[in-house]
């Protein structure tokens, strides 16, 4: 390096420079994240929207009014006194518990002694057996329908049949007639979980069509959740009715602390003032539904006739590990069939217009 | 207290003004200690050439334009043309000397930087005005103290 060199490498950048510098930066930038296609996940039954802002607002007021104290007692809050109201039921016949989830697994505890026998349908939701297992009963997978479900109850040591309706993972609903037809048929010593979390997706018959049958049928119980078309699965929020009488074991069924208060305090906002929001994501996922199943069945998809937020199907010559490999290639992530008792089957999942264009074209890439 | 000297209080959004860093186009590589030492006194030397060049500005230049001007019309007997190129003679050695200045500035500020320094500005524009204050108070004494008011007269 010469004499003068050496003194020019201390020679700064002029303005015009620097910011011809970072103008080339930022237009890199820009290139780079508009080039950047986030990953379309297909794979959950959640809802993918952040919760609404009032939500976050209630939540936050009861946050900071103080978590230093114990949750009020369930029984007595707003959420449970809004969730009866909604129904028109007793309160004593509506129990809060940190998800359906946990609210089963207690059913199935209260329940169930050991050995004795749960019945669900298969595929299904893959709780069910768990619970039966962790009431050191035993667990046994049905396929064919209320007949046959009613046939299995008929053996002996059967206490529980577990339902999901619609069915995760296959979206299908049992009717209410059909239930009630279960409910009539069953011995007098077998209770029903009916696991509804995602009925409110479902447009096939009222919504709450299924509550009508605990008048008449005190060994009904309904779980429910607002980790679905409400969007809030971080607050482990749902809850079950039960017919008159059933307010014993439904105290069982509670949590011993209660349900977090600003758990309660979302919910209760949700329930207030979220409706129409809910009824609008419903009414999208009820066309992208019928959009979707017409589609995969136009390609040679095997679709059952779903009333959840997703659709079950199998492609006739592709394994659904297969076809869930070949979508995420292209940025589109959908559960597989393997996980979840059948391993040809793929559960994708449903949003929006522009997700449905999306996952189609990933679909006619990848078959 | 503050410590950060970027930090204007929300005054500015962004950069306080003047607390830029230098932006260079590739890591300079610096010299030895040594090196850098001898860097220290050029930056001295120059300063001291910019110095003198400034005091030249304020005084000599001046006189010496008007001492050609005077030969000139000792000489020619016109006023005019004395005056002329007592003018055309400082103008371009006035505005011929600030552009040596100018690069002895710049040549200034990439030694003090070679030498190790934070140099961001130049010193001309400091070393202008005290030059021409020392030269008006040389002038003020001289016309004052050792000329006298009405010694002429």
């Amino acid at each position: 390096m010469g004499l003068l060199d050496y003194y020019r490498q201390f020679e700064g950048m002029s303005e015009e420079e620097v910011n011809e510098g970072l103008r080339a930066e930022a237009a890199e930038r820009k290139r780079k994240a508009l080039m950047r296609v986030d990953t379309l996940d297909l794979s959950q039954t959640t809802w993918p929207e952040l919760p609404h802002p009032s939500i976050v607002s209630a939540i936050t007021f009861v946050a900071r009014r103080g978590l230093h104290r114990y949750p009020h007692l369930q029984r007595g809050s707003q959420l449970h006194g809004e969730l009866a109201e909604r129904y028109g039921v007793e309160p004593g016949r509506v129990i809060l518990g940190n998800g359906a989830a946990e609210l089963l697994s207690s059913a199935a505890r209260a329940l169930i002694e050991p050995g004795q026998r749960l019945l669900s349908t298969w595929p299904s939701y893959p709780l069910f057996p768990i619970m039966a297992r962790r009431a050191h009963g035993q667990a046994v997978r049905v396929s064919g329908g209320v007949d046959a479900l009613l046939e299995q109850a008929r053996e002996p040591g059967t206490r529980v049949i577990a339902i999901a309706s619609p069915n995760d993972p296959t979206g299908e609903l049992l009717p209410t007639g059909e239930l009630g037809r279960l409910l009539e048929g069953l011995p007098d010593d077998v209770a029903v979980l009916l696991d509804e979390s995602l009925v409110e997706f479902s447009d096939a018959q009222p919504v709450n069509s299924s509550l009508g049958l605990l008048s008449e049928h005190s060994r009904l119980f309904v779980f429910r959740s607002f980790s679905k078309a409400w969007g809030l699965a971080g607050l482990r929020v749902g809850y079950t009715i039960g017919g008159p009488g059933s307010e014993e074991l439904l105290g069982e069924l509670a949590p011993d602390l209660g349900v977090s208060e600003v758990s309660q305090a979302g919910a209760l906002q949700a329930l207030r003032s979220c409706s129409e929001i809910v009824t609008r994501r419903v009414a999208t996922v009820a066309r992208e539904r019928v959009t979707v199943t017409d589609a995969l069945r136009e390609r040679g998809f095997d679709v059952s006739d779903s009333q959840a937020n997703f659709v079950w199907a199998a492609h006739p010559s592709l394994e659904g590990g297969e076809l869930s490999a070949r979508l995420s290639h292209a940025g589109i992530l959908v559960a597989g069939g393997a996980a979840l008792g059948e391993p040809r089957h793929v559960r994708i999942g449903l949003r929006d217009p522009a997700s449905t264009t999306r996952l189609l074209d990933a679909l006619d890439k990848a078959l | 207290m503050r410590t950060d000297p970027s930090e204007t209080g929300g005054l500015f959004v962004g950069r306080r003004p003047g607390t830029a860093p230098v932006h260079f186009r590739e890591l300079p590589k610096r010299g030895s200690y040594l090196r850098r030492r001898f860097d220290s006194s050029l930056a001295g030397i120059l300063l001291g050439a910019i110095a003198l060049l400034s005091l030249l500005c304020w005084g000599p230049i001046p006189l010496a334009c008007l001492w050609v001007a005077a030969q000139i019309n000792y000489q020619t007997g016109s006023v005019s043309l004395g005056i002329l190129i007592a003018f055309v003679g400082l103008f371009v050695l006035l505005f011929g000397a600030l552009a040596i200045l100018r690069r002895l500035d710049q040549a200034w500020i990439l030694v003090r930087r070679a030498a190790g320094h934070d140099q961001r500005t130049g010193i001309l524009g400091r070393v202008f005005a005290i030059t021409a204050a020392v030269c008006g108070g040389a002038f003020m004494f001289w016309f004052i103290i050792i000329h006298g008011p009405g010694m002429g007269a």
